[in-house]
């Protein structure tokens, strides 16, 4: 077990490094992707901003509070481009030029090998930006407790395997489908929903996306974690979902992979 | 010269027929960009719109009613399918990148026309089915909605759709130059996400943000047709709107054939 653990743990340095060097290759793109995020931050603050010239308050919280909320998902949302995103992205347009085959034909887990052989290391420029804003939303709070930051040691990586888990269920459905780039565009609307802080939605799709479609879990919990007082049984629900949705995007590949033809041959 | 005209008719006829056909052919696929998606926009900005209503408690905001902002956001997302230029853009990028442009550039066409047609062609079953939804849902709730004004609210997205292809071409010319530019695409779609009052109508912005936003011709992709739809703006609004859309097409157009008579010149047709 810990020697498959380390093999694997290498193995991701050494597609990781790979990633980096690949990236600064075609530096105009490493740069316009760091810009690319920069204007969907910006979308996302203006956006909350202009609405809070007009209201004091959206769901529970006011727009400092509201400020944290996107902090914490700009974190959430670069650490998940930085490791996961390019992969499934290109999942539909490997299927279908049969790059695909060149993984399953690997020694390693092919779930491994489609989630995490690329990363995207041009985001890290954007985590530090994201870090930023959320010690800037932190300050203008005053009062804050910072021994809470704690939580999220435990709560990020819980919603990126949230994030993963949904997303990869998309992304396999182009083995099924062969064709699915808009199936990955509905990923983005549903991965929207949990943009906004849960307690903007009516009860019910509250409930809805805390556990069906756990996309409320993504960036809801961990910002309840830092500005809302401890409720355990909320803080601990994505501990119980995380092996659940692990096993289920395990079983759905197996599922997908039934219907593989290999394209290239 | 009426002979010209119309075999340059048919041609790009053709072209726009292509791109239906091409796209019909994958109909999960074309259902779920056309109803799907913006029905689920739809969704999740009526579910702020109301939160926001709840959280100022209020009646109106800027002068406007809940119900006019539950507009706004349904007809918003619809709009916003037509005006943006996803797929096109990445195809033509492509073309580049890879050398496939040999092919066109050699044919008695010009790359901009054919992408254009199909892009028009795409973006013309993309109204007629997805309208569909927000002219029923506004009249089953019975949301503020003047429906004698949706023609011209649609050729004004139109009309702004040759502005977006036009920058695409620009984008393009870019793509001889440098070969990974798939993500300009993005940045430049997330701009005019802002730009076009997609995600909130761009009345409320404070200003001078306001007075900039309206006279820029992006306004012309969401805010000015839905706007007007929903009776935010008049006429003379729209027309300024027109406007704007033309000095950028001039202007860009301008642009993009001088540098794509230098980027065809150093192009060495091999893939950039």
């Amino acid at each position: 077990m810990f020697l498959t653990l380390k093999k694997y743990l290498s193995l991701y340095k050494a597609m990781f490094k790979a990633s980096f060097i690949s990236d600064l290759e075609y530096r105009a793109n490493f740069f316009t992707r760091i810009m690319t995020d920069i204007f969907w931050y910006i979308a996302q603050i203006v956006t909350f901003e202009v609405l809070y010239t007009h209201t004091q308050k959206i769901g529970d919280w006011n727009l400092k509070q509201m400020r944290v909320f996107l902090g914490l998902l700009f974190i959430i949302d670069a650490l998940y481009m930085i490791i996961i995103h390019e992969n499934l992205e290109n999942m539909s347009e490997k299927v279908r030029k049969g790059d695909l085959d060149l993984l399953l034909a690997k020694p390693v887990n092919s779930q491994f090998m489609v989630t995490l052989q690329k990363a995207n290391t041009a985001i890290i420029g954007n985590l530090i930006l994201g870090l930023s804003w959320l010690i800037y939303s932190l300050n203008g709070l005053g009062d804050f407790n910072y021994l809470r930051l704690f939580w999220l040691m435990l709560l990020i990586p819980c919603s990126l395997v949230v994030i993963y888990s949904m997303r990869f269920i998309f992304s396999a459905s182009a083995v099924i489908f062969t064709r699915s780039e808009n199936l990955q565009f509905l990923w983005w609307q549903v991965y929207r929903i949990g943009m906004r802080p849960d307690s903007m939605y009516f009860p019910w799709f509250k409930w809805i996306i805390l556990t069906i479609i756990p996309v409320g879990v993504i960036v809801s919990i961990p910002a309840r974690a830092l500005l809302n007082p401890p409720d355990y049984l909320i803080l601990l629900w994505p501990l119980c979902l995380v092996p659940i949705l692990l096993y289920a995007t395990h079983r759905f590949w197996n599922f997908a992979l039934k219907f593989y033809s290999s394209a290239s041959s | 010269m009426k002979k010209s005209f119309a075999v340059f008719w048919k041609r790009n006829l053709a072209f726009a027929k292509l791109a239906i056909v091409s796209n019909l052919e994958y109909r999960l696929n074309y259902f779920v960009d056309v109803i799907v998606q913006p029905v689920l926009t739809t969704g999740i900005e009526i579910l702020l719109w109301f939160a926001v209503f709840k959280g100022a408690n209020v009646q109106t905001i800027n002068g406007f009613g809940r119900e006019y902002y539950l507009s706004y956001a349904l007809w918003a997302a619809f709009f916003a399918r037509i005006a943006t230029s996803w797929m096109y853009e990445f195809r033509m990028i492509e073309e580049i990148s890879s050398g496939t442009i040999n092919s066109l550039i050699v044919r008695p066409m010009s790359f901009y026309e054919y992408y254009l047609s199909q892009l028009l062609g795409y973006k013309f079953i993309t109204t007629i089915i997805s309208l569909i939804i927000p002219l029923i849902a506004a009249h089953y709730f019975n949301l503020p909605t003047i429906y004698s004004r949706v023609p011209l609210a649609v050729v004004l997205c139109f009309y702004y759709l040759i502005l977006v292809h036009t920058i695409s071409f620009l984008v393009c010319c870019v793509a001889f130059h440098l070969t990974k530019i798939s993500s300009f695409t993005v940045a430049k779609n997330l701009l005019f996400w802002i730009l076009m009052g997609e995600l909130f109508p761009l009345d409320l912005t404070p200003e001078p943000y306001k007075s900039i936003l309206l006279k820029l011709p992006f306004a012309g992709g969401v805010f000015l047709p839905v706007g007007y739809i929903t009776n935010r703006i008049g006429l003379n609004e729209m027309i300024t709107g027109f406007i704007s859309v033309t000095i950028s097409l001039v202007v860009l157009n301008a642009l993009a054939s001088v540098l794509w008579k230098k980027s065809l010149a150093t192009y060495a047709g091999t893939g950039a």
